[in-house]
């Protein structure tokens, strides 16, 4: 993975920035989030972890683009879920519960409570998954926010120009 | 101190709905990734919760970390203007408690807390404050409606380009970090 100058990530891709341009370039001003962040989409969707196959992630990660109206990385993640190895597999019978779960945590973080972590261990997650799915569902709440942001920037500059 | 509308800058407790990791269980990654994630994470509810995928963990803390506390660029009391003003949008009464001591502690002062626990929306001691609780708060509301409009206030006190991601990665990352402290858990009472 590389995250030079010259290169683009998830969140340029998303957001349509390419090398070159000067919000491209203010990005790497924070190399290091930059980086973190990249790794991070990464490690949420390729780390093993029993119960939550690469696929189911891939199709929470579309379904929470589609409920936010994220439409970029909605591609993004269908785009990678139609070249993922596991795609023909069966889903687990956990992903009902997964997207019920992923649902009320993207539309509003009140809704969380006991009762829905308790959903998922019924649905047979346990702790780990549970802390993985979690931090995907709220990472692309904030993956998603830093592409709308950066479009709106990209608008402004572009009207002035 | 400071309690309105069930927010305080008082010190909280947080406690898990999974089992934390045990630290006399942990694998030495875990501890690694513990250890670098913040100081006190070794006894920490939360902490402890998100080891159970440590490189997981290891990923958000460099992104948190750097967007919270790297120097330059906006100044850190803004940023946790920012992260402050999303917690108390997105009700996570804990991140609040933590993020209000932060901001009183960089800027030396707790008014602008006070006006953000009463009502975020017209928070703010300065024009320069105000641009940013609002910011915030469109960005943590209505992501997929931002638009030229709401850079143009952030333009209008003197940010750059840089500045203005500084703000939107810590605006954007209490979307991440209010998530999680919400729906792994709860702050303990009585607060």
């Amino acid at each position: 993975m590389s995250t030079s100058l010259d290169s683009i990530d998830v969140i340029d891709h998303a957001a349509g920035l390419a090398p070159g341009d000067p919000l491209h370039a203010a990005r790497r001003f924070r190399q290091k989030v930059v980086e973190a962040t990249q790794a991070s989409h990464d490690a949420l969707l390729l780390q093993p972890v029993d119960g939550l196959s690469p696929a189911d992630r891939l199709r929470v990660a579309a379904h929470v683009c589609t409920l936010a109206g994220a439409a970029s990385l909605e591609q993004h993640y269908a785009d990678r879920l139609a070249d993922a190895p596991d795609r023909d597999e069966p889903s687990s019978p956990a992903l009902p519960a997964m997207l019920a779960f992923a649902a009320k945590l993207t539309t509003d973080p009140r809704l969380g409570d006991r009762a829905a972590i308790d959903a998922l261990k019924r649905a047979g997650l346990g702790d780990a998954a549970i802390v993985a799915l979690a931090q995907l569902v709220a990472f692309l709440s904030y993956q998603l926010r830093v592409v709308a942001g950066l479009k709106a920037m990209r608008a402004g500059q572009e009207g002035t120009r | 101190m400071i309690r309105r509308n069930g927010f305080t800058d008082e010190t909280l407790e947080w406690q898990s709905w999974l089992e934390p990791v045990q630290p006399a269980e942990a694998t030495p990654l875990q501890l690694e990734v513990l250890d670098e994630s913040h100081p006190q994470s070794r006894t920490s509810p939360y902490y402890l919760t998100l080891a159970h995928q440590p490189l997981m963990l290891r990923h958000r803390s460099a992104a948190y970390n750097a967007i919270m506390y790297a120097p330059g660029g906006l100044p850190r009391a803004e940023r946790e203007l920012g992260a402050m003003v999303v917690s108390v949008t997105n009700g996570c009464v804990y991140c609040t408690s933590v993020h209000a001591q932060r901001f009183e502690q960089l800027a030396k002062r707790s008014d602008t807390v006070e006006q953000v626990f009463d009502d975020p929306r017209m928070a703010g001691t300065t024009e320069r404050e105000k641009a940013i609780a609002r910011f915030a708060i469109a960005v943590t509301e209505r992501p997929q409606a931002l638009a030229a409009e709401d850079i143009a206030p952030l333009r209008a006190i003197g940010l750059s380009d840089e500045e203005i991601i500084d703000l939107l990665h810590a605006v954007a990352i209490f979307g991440w970090a209010n998530r999680l402290m919400q729906n792994l858990g709860e702050p303990v009472p009585p607060f």
